[in-house]
């Protein structure tokens, strides 16, 4: 069932050749539909909100068996998440690229069709190899679509993409396989730590594969708990190399400046699926290998990156203010929009773990959407330029419509989807203070300042999304001179016009509708009701948790620090004070010895 | 002095009878904070949901491309239906002390354990208590009143602009339900950013005037500035308190201490809550520096001026204050009520000077929002949480009465606004109605005696020299510039009256068809559709008014009076204005019906350490009636539960005197404007008087100025706007240096040629590496420096 994920895709590709040109596109939409079945099936062959981590796994045996490679896929609360954004995204990238792709229709498709493949084998693999292959071969199709199919600048954004991401990932693989290593040496050499490793960790159907007399494995959940036992500096460079690979992909200022270029001059499906799924790729990442694999380093480098990620809200945000671009501006807000999904995850709360991989889906979603309503203005415009289009709500008032309401999910209204995770994200970055002095604070190393400044973004965020909205879809109506023609087309009807856009209408088609549709649906949707997906998230947001809070308390332990539990905290801050009396409240809470000292704490504290 | 008490008495006569069972069925039961709150079916959840089921069936209006007023009637059938819920509702939770909550699902709710404060509840579940019932019930019911004269107004626009604007309207009705009747910060959040969205949509409603866009994209973003203050608060309470629910907070504070055991008795958090909270409710009340947004939203339709930017919307502050009033009594020192004293008297009196020199008659009433609304903030700082809601429901009355006589000027006027334009306008055939309403709403905002306007406001100017110095800062000095700012606004409210709608009657229309949302086929067509359209539903006059209104500045122009809807609407609405009044006299030992509302909801004033100790005393058993009275006077201040010292007005009694210093106030500000404004002039122009005073040398001198509205949006837009954009600018600047300047600058690689992919591939590869190398060393350097 998950390997019909990849296949069906690249069945659908290899047909692709084989059609007639006309075909090519309907070869694509039921390739990419097709492939929503065995992502439903998934949906429904496992209780997802049922508690305890939930998740599918399936083994086709060994690769390379020396190398303890093999094809194992797996799915969980998080990757379901990824993979039904990735099945909902894929027909509507074809369904959006339907008109605007006429010249060679077979390469465009084939490979669209290719990268969804490798989305799927990203999110689900269960090996370390089998993950960098999909990880790096999305990348192939995406140069191939920038280059060939973006617009005038397309083939500098194309290098550029390619080359900056790539050398982000050839360093995360040498973290990675780092680990391959340690843990080939580490297990072969003491093959006891790995049995008490084992039992220590509870660890179930991995203990199989540390038995094995091969000690090279890549993997992943064996690989994650040896990982988590090397020593802080080993930790910290695997953590380094990984984050620089991997924040290039997200992307995490200050390496983000390949994105707007990317962003822009993709054709509308490129920078869907950049968006929507291929900077996911990066959080992903990062939250599986960033997080799983050396999570004393992320706590320890947590500010940093939580620092990196406010700065990108807030430089990103100010950016997208000065753009005179649509897509340019929309593609800048997504590294604003990622930074509030990094900031939840270095809170390494719930709270901020939750809104991460909410944030993961959202901004699919709603990015994905702005991207397919610019496609479409541009499909009739040819242009993006805030100084040429203007008022479109006269011409298109359906288009306008979605445009504003995407951008609301955009800007994080509640109600949306964009404000749950976002919410989320800045709650998790104030819990997480260094102290638990307050019952509705998490520890961690961030703090209140951390979610004022991502607070501040979100206030650039709506400056910057309503400029271009009242740009674009408000104000006197203002289109491109050459096309006056077109123009009058819209005011008669669909007749006239020998331009080959003269086939579109003024407002959106069927078609068009049917493709932005879904997208409104689900941010309405989540925005409105987003626990399930939050229950499906949960487990393995638990996980992460205690993973993170077991790696702080080890931290701590290092540094000689005491440990944090808000008790021991403050009967070691304040020794002695809390026999005073006080009526402080009915029974139940009586048994708060420490509850008074609290009280005198922050009294003396202030 | 006794004819004052003659009067009253028969004032309260008269209105006994309107004085209805639910009131008498109340009256024994009070509020105890912290009191487990009664389960209560889903009916209350009706209230959100019928404009939210409005909303949908609009939408599909929209999706079949309606053409008629079917979405106006959906609105004010919904809306109507939700009052008649809402009096329902308030009946059931008069008949049972205390609060009620009823839940409607788990909307961001989660844990991360099972102790104290490891789960967010953020549920869709509504808390009613008598606050929330006094709100719903004239959100509601102006709502529907509004929505009625809306049908008429809008009628220009029937099609997709009206679609879009009811849609709007009912968002804005559910978003307004949710805010106020939440069980929550969060759902409070929801609301609060919901009816910021609709006001936005709803500015810019005419959204291809660039002022109307640049109107709408301000007042969202000032908003914002204070929804994050409202975020950090929400945030904050739920760091402290471990909990964002009120019934959990007002149950924290009545014991003193936290669910986890925090004292709450000095804590910081006494101040820092409080404080971020009031910056939300800045934001959306428009005062202190966030009120800028306010006098350019009248940039949209009149009756989204007069329902969210009058009478509703921009009263959620005060709604956010007089809920969380027990976290704002926490603190002894009642700091922060100071501040929003201060802040409301000084917002109060600089409106108002700004109002005195303004021409355009709906601006005026804009300003004159935003200083009531001060009046009303400074209400809740010196600590009559009663007079400030009394002046927010009086004040709802009579704002929406004027905005909706201005809004009928400008629609007879072809959006006529400017005072100096329009002369007479009562005199005209079909105005009647129109200038008796506009004369009830200015002698209300006046504070002419014995109107309800006179009787909220005297509340809230009595409290201020009442509540000692000691306790609220400065407390007899904001009641001070209070006074004076009374008496500008019955200067300015009647410079408005004896321009526009006495004196000789003379016109001149103004340049605008309204709205023109999709149908931009210029002024002739525009006319015309409309004639033919309507001219079986309009009187005779009114047809030959479309058709002049249609071709604009060509021939001879007539005025079209209100037809029924608006007429109606305003009757209803300046009936209620003066009846509003009566609601001083019921419950009179509660100080009248806001009062009795207060008393028995969280605004209730408690002096802080109180409710810690009455708690405690009082245990969870029933109060006694006793209590119940005391907390009453309590609640109105008029007699502190302790021996204070209380404050006086020039050694009097300020509750005895205020309402002949008021009322006087009221008379001079009133004949001042009829000496500059009515006297002497013989058109429609500044009377002889008036030319005078502008020559005189300070008159002369300050007017442009205040005209200029004291230039604080230069000031903004130098100070915050400006640098902002210069930084964005810098940073995209940085942005293309990072990549391709810095290597350039190396002189490492040739100049970029961009077309051919051969050069491309020798040159850029080389770049971008450099580049990337350049961003490693930079998060190299970083992650060095945090390290230290």
């Amino acid at each position: 069932m998950l390997l019909s994920l990849m296949i069906i895709p690249l069945v659908a590709a290899a047909l692709v050749p084989l059609v007639s040109k006309r075909q090519v596109p309907w070869v694509a939409l039921f390739g990419t539909l097709a492939a929503m079945v065995p992502a439903g099936s998934v949906l429904t062959s496992v209780n997802w909100t049922a508690a305890g981590t939930q998740r599918l796994e399936e083994r086709y045996g060994a690769w390379l068996p020396d190398l303890g490679i093999a094809l194992n896929l797996r799915v969980d609360g998080v990757s379901l998440a990824l993979v039904l954004l990735t099945a909902l995204l894929g027909p509507l990238c074809v369904l959006g690229s339907w008109t605007a792709i006429t010249q060679r229709v077979r390469t465009y498709y084939g490979w669209l069709l290719v990268l969804q493949a490798a989305m799927y084998g990203v999110f689900m693999s269960q090996d370390l190899v089998i993950f960098y292959i999909c990880f790096e071969f999305t990348l192939v199709p995406m140069f191939v679509l920038i280059s060939l199919f973006g617009s005038t600048n397309r083939k500098a954004a194309a290098i550029k993409f390619f080359l900056y991401t790539f050398t982000g990932s050839i360093i995360a693989l040498a973290g990675l396989v780092y680990v391959a290593w340690f843990h080939a040496t580490q297990m072969s050499a003491a093959p006891v730590v790995a049995s008490v490793v084992n039992a220590a960790t509870g660890a179930s159907e991995s203990a199989g594969a540390l038995a094995k007399v091969s000690a090279w494995t890549f993997d992943i959940p064996t690989l994650m708990k040896t990982a988590q036992q090397m020593p802080l500096s080993a930790q910290s460079w695997v953590f380094l190399a990984m984050m620089l690979g991997f924040a290039v992909k997200v992307p995490l200022f200050p390496l983000h400046t390949w994105l707007p270029l990317a962003h822009t001059e993709a054709p509308t499906a490129g920078s869907v699926v950049l968006a929507g799924v291929l900077l996911k790729l990066g959080t992903f990442a990062i939250y599986t290998f960033g997080i799983g694999f050396t999570p004393m380093a992320a706590v320890e480098y947590a500010p940093v990156v939580a620092g990196l990620a406010v700065a990108g809200i807030l430089v990103g945000g100010l950016i997208c203010w000065v753009q005179t671009d649509v897509k340019k501006l929309v593609a800048y807000s997504s590294v604003a929009h990622l930074g509030f999904c990094m900031l939840g995850m270095f809170a390494m709360n719930a709270a901020g773990l939750q809104g991460s991989l909410l944030y993961m889906i959202n901004h699919g979603l709603s990015t994905g959407a702005l991207f397919l309503c610019i496609g479409f203005m541009y499909e009739r415009y040819h242009t993006r330029s805030m100084h040429e289009i203007g008022g479109l709500a006269k011409r298109m008032p359906i288009w306008a419509t979605f445009m504003v309401f995407f951008s609301m999910a955009s800007v994080g209204l509640p109600g949306l989807n964009g404000f749950v995770s976002e919410f989320l994200c800045v709650m998790g970055a104030y819990q997480a203070e260094p102290t638990k002095e307050l019952s509705g604070l998490t520890g961690g190393n961030l703090g209140w300042k951390y979610a004022v400044l991502a607070g501040v973004g979100m206030i650039i965020g709506a400056i910057y999304i309503l400029y271009m909205v009242g740009k674009v879809v408000w104000g006197p109506l203002k289109e491109p001179h050459h096309d006056d023609a077109h123009g009058a087309n819209g005011h008669a009807g669909a007749h006239a016009g020998g331009h080959h856009e003269g086939a579109l209408p003024a407002d959106l088609t069927g078609r068009e509708i049917v493709t932005l549709l879904p997208l409104a649906v689900l941010c309405l949707g989540l925005g409105v009701y987003p626990k399930p997906l939050m229950q499906v998230l949960e487990p393995s947001v638990n996980d992460h948790v205690r993973l993170t809070s077991k790696a702080r308390a080890e931290l701590r332990e290092l540094k000689g620090l005491p440990a944090e539990d808000r008790a021991i905290y403050l009967k070691n801050q304040f020794p002695g004070k809390g026999a005073e009396g006080g009526t402080g409240g009915e029974g139940e809470k009586k048994q708060a010895e420490p509850a008074k000292s609290t009280g005198d704490f922050t009294e003396t504290g202030k | 002095m006794q004819l004052v008490d003659t009067v009253m008495s028969l004032l309260s006569l008269a209105t006994m009878g309107a004085s209805d069972a639910a009131l008498a069925g109340g009256a024994a039961s009070a509020h105890q904070l912290g009191a487990e709150p009664t389960k209560m079916g889903p009916l209350a959840l009706l209230i959100p949901l019928l404009p939210l089921l409005s909303v949908v069936l609009i939408t599909l209006c929209a999706v079949f491309k309606v053409k008629s007023k079917l979405p106006a009637w959906i609105t004010v059938a919904s809306l109507a239906t939700a009052f008649g819920v809402t009096v329902s509702v308030w009946q059931q939770v008069s008949a049972t002390p205390g609060a009620h909550v009823s839940f409607g699902y788990e909307w961001i709710s989660f844990s991360w354990g099972n102790g104290v404060g490891q789960s967010f509840a953020g549920n869709f579940s509504l808390y009613i208590d008598q606050l929330t019932c006094y709100w719903m019930l004239f959100v509601t019911g102006l709502g529907a009143l509004i929505a009625l004269y809306a049908s008429e107004y809008m009628s220009h626009d029937v099609g997709p602009g009206y679609n879009r604007f009811f849609t709007a309207f009912s968002l804005f009705v559910f978003s307004m339900a949710c805010l106020v009747m939440g069980d929550n910060l969060l759902m409070l959040f929801l609301g609060w950013e919901g009816v910021g969205l609709c006001s936005y949509l709803l500015i810019g409603y005419f959204y291809q005037k660039p002022v109307a866009v640049d109107a709408a994209k301000k007042a969202f973003v000032v908003n914002r500035i204070g929804d994050l203050g409202l975020l950090m608060g929400l945030l904050t309470t739920f760091a402290v308190f471990g909990t964002i629910e009120y019934k959990e907070i007002f149950k924290a504070i009545s014991t003193g201490y936290t669910s986890s055991g925090i004292a709450l008795q000095g804590h910081w958090s006494g101040i820092v809550i409080p404080a971020l909270l009031t910056a939300g409710a800045f934001g959306k009340s428009a005062q202190l520096f966030f009120y800028v947004w306010l006098p350019d939203a009248m940039e949209g339709p009149t009756p989204v001026s007069a329902l969210i930017h009058a009478a509703t919307m921009v009263t959620a502050g005060v709604y956010l204050i007089a809920r969380m009033f027990p976290l704002y009594t926490v603190d002894p020192n009642l700091l922060v009520l100071s501040g929003v004293a201060w802040a409301g008297a000084i917002t109060a009196f600089w409106a108002a000077t700004i109002a005195m020199a303004q021409f355009d008659i709906k601006r005026i009433m804009g300003y004159s929002t935003i200083s009531q609304l001060g009046f009303m903030f400074a209400g809740l700082g010196v600590l009559t949480t009663t007079g400030a809601t009394f002046h927010v429901l009086t004040h709802a009355f009579f704002k929406a009465t004027l905005f909706l006589c201005c809004g009928a000027v400008m629609h007879g006027f072809a959006g006529q606004l400017d005072l100096r334009k329009l002369s007479g306008v009562m005199w005209m055939k079909g105005w009647g109605i129109v200038g008796v309403a506009m004369l009830i709403g200015c002698l209300n905002l006046a504070g002419f005696a014995f109107t309800a306007g006179f009787f909220s406001k005297d509340m809230i100017l009595a409290q201020a020299f009442v509540t000692p110095d000691t306790k609220i800062i400065g407390s007899s000095l904001v009641g001070w510039l209070l006074l004076l700012t009374a008496l500008l606004t019955a200067y300015y409210t009647f410079r408005v009256f004896f321009r526009v709608f006495v004196g000789p009657v003379q016109y001149e229309p103004g340049d605008e068809h309204h709205g023109a949302d999709d149908h931009g086929h210029g002024h002739g067509d525009h006319g015309h559709g409309h004639g033919a359209a309507h001219a079986p539903a309009h009187d005779k006059g009114h047809g030959h008014g479309h058709d002049g209104h249609g071709h604009g500045h060509g021939g001879e122009f007539h005025p079209h009076a209100p037809g029924w809807a608006i007429n109606f609407v305003l009757a209803v609405l300046a009936v209620a204005s003066i009846a509003a009044a009566g609601l001083y006299f019921v419950n009179k030992d509660e100080h009248g019906w806001a009062g009795h509302m207060m008393a028995r909801s969280s605004a209730k004033f408690v002096a802080p350490g109180e409710h810690h100790g009455d708690h405690a005393a009082a245990g969870h058993t029933a109060p006694t009636d006793e209590k119940v009275a005391d907390a009453a006077h309590a609640s109105a201040g008029e007699k502190s539960a302790k021996d204070e010292e209380l404050g006086t007005f020039l050694g009097q009694d300020p509750h005895k005197v205020m309402y002949y210093v008021s009322g006087v106030l009221g008379l001079i500000g009133i004949g001042v404007a009829f000496l500059l404004h009515k006297q002497g002039r013989t058109q429609a122009a500044t009377s002889p008087l008036a030319e005078k005073m502008l020559k005189a040398p300070i008159f002369g001198t300050l007017a442009p100025h205040a005209q200029r509205k004291w230039y604080v949006d230069e000031i903004y837009n130098f100070l915050i706007r400006v640098p902002l954009l210069v930084l964005g600018h810098i940073f995209h600047i940085i942005d293309k240096l990072f990549v391709d300047g810095l290597v350039n600058l190396a002189g490492a690689v040739p100049v970029f040629t961009g077309h051919s992919l051969r050069s491309s591939q020798s040159g850029v590869m080389h770049r971008y590496a450099a580049g990337m190398a350049v961003g490693v060393g930079l998060v190299l350097l970083l992650a060095v420096l945090v390290m230290i």
